[in-house]
């Protein structure tokens, strides 16, 4: 099932032809913050889940073009971002640590809204199109093999980067390793709804595609993660307490970035969970060369040198050399 | 004034011999979430305020002894962190820049509540006590001299922190070490910003098992708070319930370990203690404190290390 919100965040199901109106079956859930509505649809949803499904046979569906669809999740309690977490074609063992970043939840835009570039001036805006996994129940200290229960479902997302300051810039009021460079308002765009954990038969094996004006750029599957999905929800629970409601996002296979500049129209899909597009608007009117996309051979030189590179392993599940227990 | 929660997050007024049940005055903003009735009371501050002092002066009190106060802020949509913005005794012109970093709003704990820490093994868990800004008001591109305005009030916090990993103990999967569970206690209210003529000069104490460690003024800080504020709100929108956090002092920072009695104190906006418990049973010798003469050290070295400015008041050569 796809669950997300239209109009002034009216819950709904969203079909392939349009979306049906389940106002009436959460009404009892109603509450004046979206995100904490859809947190409620959340955590409810295994008793809603038989009247959905008669709502999904039976009821009226309004086509998309009488709609416009928000953001499923509008403001997460947290947003954590895997970095440089895909092989790129070179498999690493044991596998580099885990890393990963927090990005605002203020970010969050939804389908056809716009990215806005800020004044900041970066060598270029970057789009990494991902997975987003949709947390669907409280999980800590939750063990690799366990944590695929924890999900409540799946949706698109995209991480817009803000690269490193152009010379002569000043740097962002953040350390490197907050990467405020992916924290600009509009900077993650999500949709065009969440699809639930039971359609989608392994997170990483899944197509990720994205263009940018018609030209397809990113084209690869999850199955390149470094740490699968399950792996990531299991070693950030040891840290935090991940809530209904929170993003994961996986990281991004770097092949084939480009530059996001104004005017650009720009959109994702991810195989089973859906297509999402957002224009990019730059009040500065920057441009850079659409054809100057990274190169594979580059990463898989940056991956094969990292294979001789020491590795502390990755707290709690693979600590490498180390004395622990 | 000062806002809190008592008991399941029952909204009140705190003075100076315990609590007024505010529940009656605010009830229409209450939908079953903490974080958000506090946000809701934020928001509506301006038109409660003379029902507020109307209930200060009438209201029945109910002694501490006989409720337990809650997170004021129970999970804020964001936490941001000063990380080294004092000038510990050496200024330096122009200033370093401002550096910032998230904290998990799940890391939040309230009054008395146990701070845990996790079998992560690092170096040392260090506290940090630190002013904590409370937004009031959606601020997007603020200037810092109009930054202040956002505010609606201040709180203490303790930025507790893990630091690298000991040896032969894994990485963390991302720069996490102050992001576990209960890292965050604030508290034990929020004190309006009328009520604090300058969040520059404030005195902030921190004692452990009753012996003073941290205790240094916010007229330190290398970035104001409004210098903070101003900036941040040019990356991202800072929204209602938002928390900032200005950094620390690190003179005197020490080990936090198993049974420790912590507190915090910032004058005008109050004292709040909580414990710390260790699964582990980890030790550390309380008398190994950070010298000063070392971060004074540290800093001198900074003073001739080229810097690229700070985004977007201080460029500097760009």
């Amino acid at each position: 099932m796809k669950i997300g919100f239209y109009n002034d965040f009216k819950p709904c199901i969203v079909k392939e032809n349009g979306v049906i109106d389940i106002s009436s079956i959460v009404s009892e859930l109603s509450i004046s913050s979206p995100q904490h509505f859809m947190e409620r649809i959340i955590t409810s949803f295994s008793s809603l889940k038989d009247k959905l499904t008669n709502a999904m046979e039976s009821a009226t569906v309004i086509p998309f073009d009488d709609i416009q669809l928000r953001a499923p999740i509008p403001r997460p309690g947290k947003v954590l971002c895997g970095l440089a977490n895909y092989k790129e074609s070179v498999p690493i063992t044991p596998a580099r640590p885990l890393r990963t970043f927090f990005k605002s939840p203020d970010a969050v835009i939804g389908p056809g809204e716009t990215i806005v570039l800020p004044y900041f001036r970066p060598t270029i805006f970057n789009h990494e199109a991902e997975l987003v996994i949709v947390i669907g129940k409280e999980a800590k200290n939750v063990q690799e093999s366990e944590a695929l229960n924890y999900v409540f479902g799946y949706t698109t997302g995209v991480d817009v980067s803000a690269r490193a300051p152009e010379d002569g810039e000043a740097a962002l009021p953040g350390t490197a390793d907050a990467m405020y460079g992916k924290s600009f308002d509009t900077f993650l765009p999500i949709g065009p709804s969440i699809t639930t954990a039971d359609e989608i038969d392994d997170p990483n094996n899944l197509q990720i595609r994205y263009w940018v004006n018609g030209e397809l750029r990113q084209n690869y599957n999850t199955s390149d993660m470094e740490h699968s999905v399950a792996y990531m929800i299991g070693a950030l629970s040891h840290v935090m307490t991940l809530k209904p409601g929170d993003l994961i996002m996986g990281g991004t296979n770097h092949s084939y970035l480009g530059p996001l500049q104004d005017g650009d129209h720009a959109e994702i899909e991810i195989e089973s969970i859906g297509r999402n597009s957002n224009i990019v608007s730059d009040p500065l009117k920057r441009s850079w060369d659409p054809k100057d996309l990274r190169d594979p051979k580059d990463l898989i030189a940056r991956r094969e040198s990292q294979i001789n590179k020491p590795n502390s392993g990755t707290w709690p599940f693979n600590s490498v050399g180390g004395n622990r227990r």
